[in-house]
């Protein structure tokens, strides 16, 4: 692979360079970043290592002894007990996120962030202000290194997918960039899992035809890939045949958004249940209107005391981003499932059928006094704090959480964005 | 090496330059901690006000992060990791 790979001359200018960068371990990077005391340390991000939950993040002194991500943090304990547990900080990683945005876009105004630490920047009208794109790279990682002490991997190809696989190969700090004409060669050698869209049941048929590298599946059919996985098929073909022709976009819309916790303790306590499920529905709907989106289809899901799971969705007659529209769907599908005489760990509410809202709902565009409500309870948060309006119902949870102004303290919130 | 949040009212010695303040040393538990090491300074917001995070390293050799509130002036210790 050595040979495909490109360190000393720069990409054509007149091809498109596109840059995947990812941070290394982010959240426990910050961590350590910030903590010189936590460097050369095992750390993990997820909670403390009694607590119930998974691992979020866990740095490369934590890896070497086994621990992954999603790995619970009682089994990660055990493996390491010598392990630093934090329960993470979502405002530092996010302020760290900035700082990289602050860089990025001195190199270029084309830059997607696709998480708070993975983002796209697409050089191809800049390369003739710079050396090369390695010196770009390289100036990246070093200004980010210096100010936040984050470490990042870096890709370059010519489209999204060479880039985003190139970043993965050589962390952490690596930077490596594939020649233009290589990357069809680079491609081949791959296992078929690592292009977009083909998880552990699409690759299981694979392997039931004895299709285990991506050169294998490019010289496929086009129509026999289609047979087998329909619409994405296609994709998963094309983009095995180095067609990948999608833009960096400076904002993209979200297939999903979701909110989840677990919580302390197991509990059966319909209040609790229904005003977490309402104050998750809440910052979902924040996020939307945020955002200018709407969402159509909404689900829960419920994980119990057994680690059984349950989710059930539901699609709205028309999209929504109001809250208490939303909490009314939400609820329904949560009555509609039938509910074992268990106690509850995890809730979790998510939101697709994603769109931007830009729909006319009356003839005459009139807002109606829900949005304009929305529009005040906004204004009011952005200056206040979140806490500053809730629903009644989900007060009762102050019974079970601390509170700071972003929200409640909960026990085990996701810290993605 | 344990991390507590701690969130007390502090009293801190800053010092102003550009636009820019640096804290010194502070007075936690009736005793005063000289900052040895700044490691980083971050900012999140509350609402319309700012509040900044430092993460530093004590004279004892232990790592705080101190939070100043921009609406209030109120400094905080936020987080306290001991035994480091």
């Amino acid at each position: 692979m050595n040979d495909v790979m490109r360190n000393d001359h720069s990409l054509m200018t007149t091809m498109r360079t596109i840059m995947h960068i990812d941070a290394d371990a982010f959240f426990a990077s910050v961590e350590q970043g910030f903590n010189p005391l936590l460097r050369g340390k095992p750390v993990i991000v997820g909670g403390k290592a009694e607590q119930r939950g998974v691992v979020h993040t866990a740095s490369y002194e934590a890896r070497a002894k086994g621990i992954r991500t999603g790995m619970p943090l009682f089994k990660a304990n055990a493996l390491c007990p010598q392990a630093i547990f934090l329960k993470g900080n979502y405002e530092h990683y996010r302020a760290v996120s900035d700082v990289f945005q602050e860089v990025y876009l001195q190199y270029t105004p084309k830059v997607e962030f696709t998480s708070l630490d993975d983002a796209y920047l697409d050089l191809s009208g800049a390369m003739h202000l710079y050396p090369s794109v390695e010196y770009v790279a390289k100036a990246i990682t070093d200004e980010v290194y210096r100010r936040v002490g984050v470490g990042l991997s870096v890709g370059v190809g010519t489209s999204k997918l060479i880039a985003r696989i190139a970043s993965d190969l050589k962390k952490p700090r690596g930077i490596v960039c594939i020649q233009p004409e290589k990357e069809k060669e680079f491609l081949a050698q791959l296992p078929v899992d690592c292009l977009p869209g083909i998880g552990r049941i699409a690759k299981d048929k694979l392997t039931d035809l004895h299709i285990f590298k991506i050169g294998e599946l490019a010289r496929l059919n086009k129509r026999i890939m289609e047979q087998l996985f329909g619409k994405n098929g296609i994709k998963m073909w094309e983009l095995a045949n180095c067609q990948d022709r999608r833009e960096v976009t400076r904002k993209i819309i979200p297939r999903q958004l979701s909110r989840e916790t677990s919580f302390e303790e197991d509990t059966s306590d319909m209040k609790i249940i229904k005003g977490t499920l309402q104050y998750l529905t809440e910052r979902i709907a924040k996020k939307l209107r945020e955002e200018g989106l709407v969402c159509r289809t909404l689900s829960v899901k419920l994980a119990y005391s057994d680690f059984k799971r349950h989710a059930r969705s539901k699609s709205m007659s028309h999209p929504s981003n109001d809250g208490k529209e939303i909490y009314t769907h939400v609820d329904q599908i949560f009555e509609e499932i039938h509910l074992r005489r268990i106690r509850i760990r995890h809730v979790g509410v998510s939101a697709s059928n994603i769109e931007p809202q830009h729909y006319q709902q009356f003839l005459f565009n009139e807002q109606t006094r829900q949005e304009l409500l929305n529009g005040a309870i906004d204004e009011i948060r952005e200056r206040f704090g979140f806490m500053a309006l809730m629903p009644a119902d989900t007060l009762e949870l102050q019974r079970k959480y601390r509170m700071d102004s972003h929200g409640y303290i909960l026990h085990n919130p996701a810290l993605t964005r | 090496m344990t991390f507590e949040d701690i969130f007390e009212t502090i009293e801190v010695i800053t010092y102003f330059k550009d636009g820019k303040l640096r804290p010194l040393r502070f007075k936690w538990n009736g005793r005063v901690y000289k900052i040895r090491q700044l490691n980083g300074h971050w900012i999140s917001h509350r609402g319309y006000n700012k509040q900044h995070h430092y993460s530093i390293i004590s004279d004892s050799s232990d790592y705080f992060e101190l939070q100043f509130d921009s609406s209030d002036f109120d400094w905080q210790v936020a987080r306290v990791c001991l035994g480091g």
